[in-house]
C-alpha cells in the first residue's frame, strides 16, 4: 500500500492526458492532432516522448488506467522507433523510413505474436479490431513524425536520446 | 606522556582511518589491503613446515625477514603485480588476523609513527560484532602492542555523535538511525541510547561501487567512444564524484536538460596516458586510488560528455529497479521498515534523528530527498490511522529529519575522534593494568558513553 | 620494512598536499612522533600561512647541547620567535611566497618533517666536532662533557667524546616482562652479527640489563630489572665525511624506536606462527573423530552383513 503510494509520486508516471472512453480500453476515436481541441495542449503521443526516457529505465509498471495501456504501447514504439534510427539516416530519411514502420505490418492485441497479450484484452468481434487496428495506425503515424522533430538535433539523432534505444521497458520489446 | 592524543583508527572494509584525537580529518585514509609475498591460496599464514622445526636442518631459512616483507594501503595496491593483495577486513569483520595483526604494526609505526606503549587507543567495529573477535583485537593490541588503554566503539554509535556538530541537532542524543554508506555495502542502523538494535538492522547491496558501475554503463550505453577501456572505471568514478547529485523528480529533470542543455550537460575532461610509448614525458602520475609516481607517458587528452548519469546515478538508492534486477526496495522504504521493526517506544527518535555517514551519501540533496520520501510515508500511515479511528483520534505529527553534516565522509572516525578527546574517554577505556588482571573478556563490554558533552 | 623512515610521513604528506593543492584551506591538526614529540599544524593568520610548531619534553637539554644552532642553521628563514604558546620551535611558510621549482619544494618540506631528527642531531654534532679537536693536538684539549639527553620518561641516550672514539649509549625500559627477554634475545643478536665478517666495519656494539655501564657508573643510576643499556662506539671513519655522518646521526637516533618496533614484529611473528600451529593441530583433532558406526557395509555383491 505504501510502495504504491511511492510510485505514483516519484516512480513511473502512469498517463494522465488521456481518458478513454471505452471501458474495453481501446478506444474507437480516431486519434490525432489535428482532431484535438487545443492544438497546443500535451496530447498521450506527447506525454508518451516525456515520459519516455524516465519510463524505459524500469522494469515493472503498475497499471492503474486503461491510458496507461495506451503509454505502454507507445513507450516500446518508441524504442523500436529509436532502433531503426542507429543507423543515423537524414532527417528526411529517418521520417521516411519510421513512417514505413508504422504502416509496415503489425501486430494488434488479440494476434499470436502480440508481446502485451497478458495485459490487454482482445477485440470482441471484427468490427472492433478494425477500429482497434485504425486507432494504433494512427497513433503509429503521429508518433513517426513526432519523434523525429524531438529526436533530431543538427540533423542526426541526439546521443541523449539514442542511448536509450537498448534499454528495455518492462523487460519488452514490440 | 598522558597528554598525548589518543590514536583512532577506523577499520573499513574497504577503507582505513588513521589519526589521532582532537583533529578534523583522519591523517591517513587508505584502502584496508596488504600485500604479501605469500601465494594468494595460502591461508594467510606463513606455511608451518610440515615436520616439527627440531627435525628441520635448515634452520637458516628460518632466520628470514619475510614476514617484515610487506606493504599496506595504497602502496600495497601499487605492489600488486609481484605481490599477493589481501584484504584482511571482509564484511565489515576481520577476517585474518595474521594479516591484521601486521597491518596495525604498519600503521602505527610507519604512518601514524608513535610508539603504542605511550597511547590510549580508540578502535571501532561493526555492529554485531561477535565478542570473540573483541577479545582478539583486545589481545593483540594489548599484548603484541602493549597500549596503555583501549575503547572498541560501535561504528553507528561514532557516526551519531559525529553528526552533533552539525546545525540542525540541538540536543546531543546517542538515539537514532544510522545511514552509512562506504564502498560495498549500506547498512541501516538503529540505535537507542547508544545501544544497536540488533534484530532491526538491514543492508542494502546498493553502495559506493554499485555507483560507479552504474555510470560506467550508462556511459558504454552512450558510446561515450572516447575514454579508454583500462580508465573506464575510474572515469565513472570520478564523473560520479564531480557532478552527481539527487534530483526530486526524474521526469522534470529530463525536460530541464532539454530545456537548458547548456546548464546541465557538462564535460569531462581526461589524459589518457599509455606508458612506454616513443615521445613520452616523465610526470608525475597519480593512479586511480592516488598513488604518485614517476612514469614514461603517452599523454592523450579527451572528453566526455556528462549527462542524465548526473541524476540517474544517486537515484539507484531511491530506484535499485533502474539498475539491479534482484533487489527492488528504495532507501527510504528500508528506513521506514526498519524504525516500524524497532521497538514502539523508540520509533519517535528514531525518525527525528536519521544519520547520514559514508562517502556515498555525501550527494547533493540527499538528504532532502530521502526526507521528503519518508516523511510522506509516515505522513500517510498517521493519516490512514486517523481515518480508521472516524476522525475522532487526532495523532501527534511524528518528526522526520534526516541530518547531513559536514564531517559526514569520516563520520565513524570524526565520532571516534570527539569522543576521545573529550577527558572522560579515559575512564571508559580498558587499561593494560585491567587486562593483565582480568584477562581479554573485559573487552567483551565496552561501557557506553553518556551524553558527555 | 626494516627499517623506519627518519621523516615525519604525516607531516610530509600534509604540507606536500597543501603546497599542491590549489584552494588553500584552513589547517588545525594534532600529530606526535616517537618519543613523545608533538606537532601542531595551524593557519592562525590566514589560508595561506601554515605554521608548525614542535614541542618535546628534552627540548631544553638539547638546547644545551646546540640545538639552537641548528635550528638556526636548517631553518633561519622560517623560524618564529617567540614559538607559539605551549611548543618549544615554530616554522611558518608562505605558500604564496615558495619557490616555483618542485625540487626545491620538496627539499623544504623534507626538511621540515625532519626537524625532530636535526633537533636530536646537536649532542651528536658537538661529540663528533669535540672527538676531532680531542685528536687534533695542537689544540687545546676541551673537556668533553656526558651529554645526557632524557628523550622519553625515564630512557635517556648518553653520548660523550673521547680521543679516538664517540660513546653513545641508549638507556631502555621494557614494561612488559615478555618485551625484557624478547629484547634480550634480540640485542644479543645484534652484538653477535657484529661478528660476522662483511659487517667488521660496524660500530661495536656492547649490551648489558640491569647494570650501566662503566661511563655511567658516576651517574648513579637505579638499578632495575626493566632497564637495558646499549653501548655503540662511533669511531672517526663513521663520522668523518659529511654524508657517512649524517647517516649515522638518523640510523643511531631512531635505534630505541626501531629495537622497540621489532620486538612487536617479533610478537606478531610468534603470534602468526602459534595460530599456524593451532590450525594444524585442530585438523589433527578433527581426523580423530569417531566414524559413523551405522553405515550399512555391503559386499561386492550388495549383500550386507548383520551382527546380531
Amino acid at each position: 500500500m505504501f510502495r504504491a503510494t511511492f510510485r505514483v509520486a516519484i516512480d513511473v508516471m502512469p498517463s494522465t492526458k488521456f481518458k478513454p472512453p471505452t471501458p474495453a480500453g481501446h478506444t474507437t476515436i480516431p486519434y490525432t492532432r489535428h482532431h484535438a481541441a487545443d492544438p497546443n495542449e500535451e496530447d498521450i503521443i506527447d506525454e508518451a516522448l516525456n515520459l519516455f526516457r524516465a519510463n524505459c529505465l524500469f522494469r515493472n509498471f503498475e497499471i492503474k488506467g486503461h491510458a496507461d495501456r495506451v503509454l505502454i504501447y507507445l513507450i516500446l514504439f518508441i524504442s523500436e522507433c529509436l532502433g531503426k534510427l542507429s543507423k543515423s539516416p537524414t532527417p528526411g530519411e529517418a521520417v521516411k523510413q519510421l513512417s514505413t514502420l508504422a504502416v509496415s505490418n503489425f501486430a494488434i492485441p488479440g494476434d499470436a505474436t502480440f508481446p502485451l497479450n497478458a495485459m490487454y484484452s482482445p477485440p470482441r468481434d471484427r468490427s472492433q479490431q478494425d477500429q482497434l487496428r485504425q486507432y494504433i495506425q494512427q497513433l503509429r503515424n503521429e508518433m513517426a513524425i513526432r519523434l523525429v522533430d524531438r529526436v533530431y538535433v543538427d540533423g542526426k539523432p541526439s546521443k541523449w536520446w539514442m542511448c536509450f534505444q537498448k534499454r528495455k521497458f518492462m523487460g519488452l520489446s514490440l | 606522556m598522558s597528554s598525548l592524543p589518543v590514536v583512532v583508527m577506523d577499520n573499513g572494509t574497504g577503507y582505513t582511518k588513521l589519526g589521532f584525537s582532537g583533529n578534523s580529518e583522519p591523517s591517513y585514509v587508505f584502502p584496508t589491503a596488504i600485500s604479501t609475498h605469500e601465494s594468494p591460496s595460502a591461508s594467510g599464514a606463513p606455511s608451518v613446515a610440515s615436520k616439527p622445526s627440531y627435525l628441520s636442518s635448515n634452520l637458516a631459512s628460518k632466520r628470514g625477514i619475510e614476514d617484515l616483507d610487506f606493504y599496506i594501503g595504497n602502496e600495497a595496491l601499487a605492489s600488486s603485480k609481484t605481490m599477493a593483495v589481501h584484504n584482511p577486513i571482509r564484511h565489515g569483520q576481520i577476517e585474518n588476523w595474521d594479516h591484521m595483526e601486521r597491518f596495525w604494526e604498519q600503521s602505527i609505526f610507519k604512518y601514524l609513527r608513535c610508539e603504542p606503549e605511550d597511547h590510549h587507543f580508540m578502535l571501532t567495529e561493526p555492529p554485531l560484532n561477535p565478542p570473540e573477535n573483541r577479545e582478539m583485537t583486545a589481545e593483540i593490541m594489548f599484548e603484541t602492542f602493549n597500549v596503555q588503554g583501549l575503547y572498541i566503539a560501535v561504528q553507528a554509535v561514532l557516526a551519531l555523535a559525529a553528526s552533533w556538530t552539525s546545525k540542525k541537532v540541538n540536543e546531543q542524543t546517542l538515539t537514532g538511525t544510522v545511514i552509512d554508506s562506504g564502498a560495498g555495502v549500506t547498512h541501516v542502523i538503529p540505535v537507542a541510547e547508544g545501544y544497536v538494535i540488533g534484530s532491526s538492522i538491514k543492508s542494502i547491496p546498493i553502495a559506493g561501487r554499485d555507483i560507479s558501475k552504474y555510470v560506467q554503463q550508462l556511459l558504454r550505453e552512450r558510446g561515450e567512444t572516447g575514454i579508454p577501456p583500462e580508465d573506464s572505471l575510474f572515469v565513472a568514478e570520478s564523473i560520479k564524484e564531480q557532478y552527481s547529485y539527487v534530483c526530486p523528480d526524474i521526469v522534470k529533470e529530463f525536460k530541464k536538460y532539454d530545456q537548458e542543455p547548456d546548464k546541465y550537460f557538462k564535460k569531462y575532461e581526461g589524459i589518457h596516458s599509455v606508458t612506454g610509448k616513443v615521445g613520452a614525458t616523465k610526470l608525475d602520475y597519480i593512479y586511480p586510488g592516488g598513488i604518485f609516481a614517476k612514469l614514461d607517458f603517452f599523454l592523450k587528452p579527451y572528453s566526455v560528455d556528462v549527462g542524465f548519469e548526473r541524476f540517474l546515478a544517486p537515484e539507484i538508492f531511491f530506484n535499485p529497479e533502474i539498475a539491479s534486477s534482484d533487489f527492488l526496495t528504495p532507501l527510504p522504504e528500508v528506513v521506514d521498515n526498519v524504525i516500524q521493526s524497532s521497538p514502539i517506544d523508540t520509533r519517535r527518535g528514531l525518525y527525528k534523528n536519521i544519520v547520514l555517514s559514508g562517502g556515498s551519501t555525501m550527494y547533493k540533496d540527499f538528504d532532502k530527498r530521502l526526507q521528503r520520501d519518508i516523511k510522506r510515508t509516515v505522513d500517510y500511515r498517521v493519516k490512514a490511522s486517523e481515518d480508521l479511528s472516524g476522525g475522532v483520534m487526532k495523532a501527534k505529527p511524528i518528526e522526520v529529519n534526516v541530518i547531513s553534516h559536514k564531517k559526514q565522509r569520516h563520520a565513524v572516525w570524526f565520532g571516534g575522534s570527539l569522543l576521545a578527546s573529550t577527558p572522560e574517554f579515559y575512564s571508559y577505556c580498558h587499561t593494560k593494568a585491567e587486562y593483565d588482571e582480568y584477562g581479554p573478556s573485559i573487552c567483551r563490554h565496552n561501557r557506553v558513553f553518556g551524553s558527555v558533552m | 620494512m626494516i627499517l623506519l623512515d627518519y621523516h615525519n610521513v604525516i607531516l610530509q604528506d600534509t604540507l606536500s598536499a597543501r603546497f599542491e593543492s590549489e584552494k588553500p584551506e584552513s589547517l588545525d591538526m594534532t600529530i606526535v612522533d616517537f618519543d613523545g614529540v608533538l606537532y601542531h599544524l595551524s593557519t592562525p593568520e590566514s589560508k595561506t600561512k601554515i605554521q608548525v610548531s614542535f614541542k618535546w619534553g628534552c627540548f631544553s637539554e638539547l638546547i644545551n647541547y646546540g640545538a639552537n644552532d641548528i635550528l638556526q642553521r636548517e631553518y633561519s628563514d622560517m623560524l618564529v620567535s617567540p614559538p607559539q604558546d605551549g611548543f618549544d620551535a615554530t616554522l611558518a611558510l608562505d605558500l604564496e611566497s615558495l619557490p616555483q621549482d618542485k625540487d626545491a619544494r620538496d627539499a623544504i618540506i623534507r626538511k621540515i618533517s625532519l626537524i625532530k631528527r636535526n633537533i636530536l642531531a646537536a649532542p651528536f654534532e658537538r661529540a663528533f666536532k669535540e672527538q676531532e679537536q680531542l685528536e687534533d693536538e695542537k689544540q687545546a684539549n676541551p673537556t668533553p662533557e656526558l651529554m645526557a639527553v632524557h628523550y622519553r620518561e625515564d630512557e635517556a641516550i648518553y653520548v660523550k667524546a673521547s680521543q679516538d672514539r664517540v660513546t653513545v649509549i641508549f638507556s631502555t625500559r621494557f614494561k612488559d616482562e615478555t618485551d625484557r627477554v624478547f629484547g634480550k634475545v634480540f640485542l644479543q643478536e645484534f652484538v653477535d652479527a657484529r661478528k660476522r665478517q662483511d659487517l667488521q666495519n660496524a660500530p661495536p656494539v656492547h649490551f648489558s640489563t640491569r647494570e650501566p655501564p662503566l661511563e655511567l657508573r658516576h651517574l648513579d643510576l637505579k638499578d632495575s630489572e626493566e632497564m637495558s643499556y646499549i653501548t655503540f662506539v662511533l669511531f672517526p671513519r663513521h663520522f668523518a665525511s659529511l654524508d657517512v655522518r649524517e647517516e649515522t646521526i638518523s640510523r643511531i637516533q631512531i635505534f630505541r624506536d626501531y629495537l622497540h618496533y621489532h620486538i612487536k614484529c617479533a610478537k606478531a611473528y610468534m603470534h602468526t606462527r602459534m595460530r599456524a600451529r593451532v590450525r594444524d593441530f585442530l585438523k589433527v583433532l578433527n581426523r580423530a573423530k569417531p566414524e559413523n558406526a551405522n553405515v550399512e557395509k555391503k559386499t561386492a555383491t550388495g549383500r550386507t552383513f548383520r551382527r546380531s
